[in-house]
């Protein structure tokens, strides 16, 4: 008993005091780095492929490394889109090849502005959510008009068209369908990495993640390949009669975004050079001469042939 | 036999708690006299292949989703009932149709799966137990939280989920007692400017009527270009108006934040108007309801362990996909992913396992002896045993216990299961005595 207290005694004396233990450098530590005091490198250099002062602005899209030195179409559609709007609106743009990881939103595209000579702070990059701003702010007047307000509402309901039914198609026909593994596999898999068990694993999430993707849209359990195409030739159908005998969509003189969104699929769907082994989806839009003509025609305008 | 219509039941004072449902039920009252069909509400998906309701079921085959329905009974019914949808359509209509009808099935979803099914308070209060009204007793557990999680991925698909959420916290926030200062006295708001005075399930609210708006007066300015009594036209409905008239219907459900119902009746009178018309196409029209065949008790414990399994963690999706999920190949078998039943298989087997183990570690007998006795050891007092039967006899006596009543000598200081702790315990002497 006796000995219990005085061992309560001791353990409760208050420490020295010092200034607080936690923030102190111990002594060793402290005669150590005064032998070696601390040295702070100048930064690295960045690398070489970073974007240095370019008076031009850079859409970063999907694209291999030949196609993007002549400026070509990208092979993705929602790249392909914003590059094609860009080229309407009449914007000075170059292309390179990109991957999601670069993208501050984590999906491409995005474009970095030109640097200005006299502000030293780079540009911030605009995700594709404002590229449309962009278009009007720094394309050529005679580009991009603005619609009247009346079709903007049927502007939004034929959207949801190419939102769902004309994506569902391309996920299912690019992702899924079993004929296309090679394609997908060049497209999108063979840039991210030699090892094969990471090409492995991530054409399996690319095909899970376009899976639910289709699931979400369609509300359903089931993907139904039939279905999705039908989907598709009524939405082609319901494009080409509101297209009918005028050259761009909705009456308008100039085209605008919607008429790169549908040029996205379309074009993609038609270029003979796409690879595509199964035909179907081509064979499908092969049915509506008016949206082949309305391709042709922004292909020439974007791409004119020299 | 007639036409089948198999459907979710009916709630809210509405015929079905479903939009494409209704949407399917407002198509045939208007297409079909009512002995050519029979409407059932057999509030069971799994009925259908596709696993979807609405359902036609039609000489052996099953048709499921409105837009499927409609494209049946265009192809297939014509013969035997004056059945006439959207044959005399324009082009340029017909293109309208396609494009609203995906507009209205994207949109008008999302903005129901947020009212009815994300907001918490609309789920509790009325989409829930009207969905336990038209289910039998244990899939009540099971299907309306399936159905509330595919509103929600839904939700957020079309990227509104964050409006759920937000309408979540605000509820803790603005039920909550008033705030008070560390001295007792109630703290004021600080009212700094507009963003600041608003609670945030009022700038959720804001946002989520401007969808709601925008939703509404896209199907307006539809409707306003035609002029007529339906949306495309005048004399008949079509099919999209059927769709319209489900959506809209199943908005002006009074939920607890009428943001939808609010929007509708006041901004848009003439969709409101639309509505009336869609009922008033066919007045004095009975609905061939048919009581559901009962699915028997066997049925109900297999779709209730389908959905208990469905929502066993990191097993249920892959359960899922594998039962009824996968892609459809052209012959119209599934294609069954060998590497997701791999992962079902793998999952049942781990949780087995450990389930076995639990069984097994809990079977053992404890480590060691169960009961451990802790004895104090005889003492070898002379008594009066040693002297025989008599001295046995002797010794029973009272008169030779020593005067003081003796303590006892052992005692059970810890007892728990199977351990017994019993100890000796030696009487204490007397403060003031000292030890011989």
């Amino acid at each position: 008993m006796m000995a219990s207290v005085t061992q309560d005694a001791t353990s409760s004396r208050p420490r020295p005091p010092g200034p607080s233990g936690w923030f102190t450098i111990p002594a060793p530590l402290a005669r150590l780095f005064k032998k070696f005091p601390l040295l702070t490198y100048p930064p690295n250099e960045l690398p070489a492929r970073s974007p240095g002062t370019t008076h031009v602005a850079t859409l970063y899209v999907f694209i291999s490394d030949k196609d993007a030195l002549e400026g070509l179409p990208s092979y993705n559609p929602s790249c392909l889109r914003w590059q094609t709007y860009l080229r309407l609106a009449g914007v000075a743009f170059l292309v390179l090849p990109s991957s999601n990881h670069a993208s501050p939103t984590g999906a491409l595209p995005f474009l970095l502005p030109p640097t200005r000579p006299n502000d030293p702070k780079s540009p911030l990059p605009i995700p594709s959510s404002k590229l449309e701003q962009y278009g009007i702010d720094h394309g050529l007047d005679n580009g991009i008009s603005k619609l009247p307000e009346l079709s903007s509402a049927r502007l939004e309901a034929y959207e949801s068209l190419l939102d769902h039914r004309i994506r569902n198609a391309w996920l299912y026909h690019l992702y899924l369908c079993p004929s296309h593994s090679a394609l997908l596999v060049r497209l999108y898999v063979a840039p991210v990495s030699k090892s094969q068990a990471v090409r492995t694993t991530v054409l399996y999430q690319l095909r899970r993640a376009a899976e639910s993707e289709i699931l979400k849209s369609t509300g359903r359990l089931v993907i139904d390949p039939e279905a999705i195409y039908n989907g598709a030739r009524e939405a082609f159908g319901a494009l080409e009669a509101e297209l009918g005998n005028k050259p761009w969509f909705f009456g308008s003189s100039q085209p605008g975004l919607f008429d790169a969104t549908v040029f996205s699929y379309t074009h993609l769907l038609s270029d003979k050079g796409s690879g595509w082994e199964d035909l179907r989806l081509t064979h499908i839009l092969d049915e509506f001469p008016g949206l082949n003509m309305h391709t042709l025609r922004i292909s020439q305008k974007c791409w004119p042939p020299s | 036999m007639a036409l089948e219509l198999h459907v979710w039941g009916p709630a809210f004072g509405l015929d079905s708690i479903d939009p494409e449902c209704l949407a399917a039920i407002a198509c045939f009252r208007c297409a079909l006299s009512s002995e050519n069909w029979t409407l059932i509400a057999s509030n069971d998906a799994s009925l259908s292949p596709d696993n979807v309701l609405p359902a036609l079921y039609h000489k052996g085959t099953w048709t499921s989703g409105y837009a499927n329905i409609v494209g049946y009974l265009k192809q297939h019914a014509g013969g035997e009932t004056n059945l006439l949808i959207d044959h005399d359509l324009t082009p340029q209509q017909r293109a309208d149709l396609v494009a609203y009808s995906s507009y209205l099935t994207a949109r008008g979803s999302g903005l129901l799966a947020l009212s009815l099914y994300a907001s918490p308070k609309a789920w509790v209060e009325i989409t829930r137990p009207a969905y336990a009204t038209v289910l039998p007793f244990p899939l009540t557990w099971t299907v309306p939280t399936a159905i509330r999680a595919a509103a929600v991925e839904k939700a957020e698909h079309l990227g509104m989920g964050y409006l759920a959420a937000e309408v979540d916290a605000e509820e803790s926030s603005s039920q909550g007692a008033a705030e008070t200062t560390s001295t007792g006295f109630l703290r004021l708001r600080q009212t700094l400017g507009p963003s600041k005075t608003f609670q945030p399930e009022q700038t959720a609210a804001i946002r989520f009527q401007y969808l709601a708006d925008d939703f509404y007066s896209t199907l307006d300015q539809l409707r306003g270009e035609g002029q007529g009594k339906f949306l495309l036209r005048d004399g008949e409905p079509t099919s999209l108006d059927f769709l319209a008239y489900g959506y809209l219907s199943l908005m002006r459900v009074q939920t607890p934040h009428p943001i939808l119902k609010t929007v509708l009746e006041k901004k848009y009178g003439r969709l409101v108007d639309f509505l009336g018309a869609v009922d008033a196409y066919k007045t004095g029209y009975t609905l061939p309801w048919q009581q559901a065949q009962p699915r028997g008790a066997l049925g109900l414990l297999g779709s209730f362990s389908d959905g208990v399994m469905e929502n066993v963690p990191s097993v249920g999706n892959s359960w899922k996909r594998w039962r009824r999920g996968g892609i459809r190949t052209e012959a119209g078998e599934d294609v069954k992913d060998l590497t997701q039943l791999g992962l079902v298989v793998g999952g049942a087997f781990v949780g087995l396992a450990a389930l076995g183990a639990t069984a097994l570690f809990r079977g053992l007998t404890p480590f060691g002896e169960s009961t451990h006795r802790f004895e104090p050891t005889k003492e070898d007092k002379p008594n009066l045993h040693q002297f025989g039967e008599i001295g046995a006899m002797l010794n029973a006596l009272p008169v030779w216990d020593p005067p003081q009543a003796s303590p006892p000598v052992g005692d059970t200081v810890y007892h728990k299961g199977d351990v017994d702790v019993s100890v000796d315990v030696a009487p204490v002497p007397a403060p003031g005595s000292l030890p011989a």
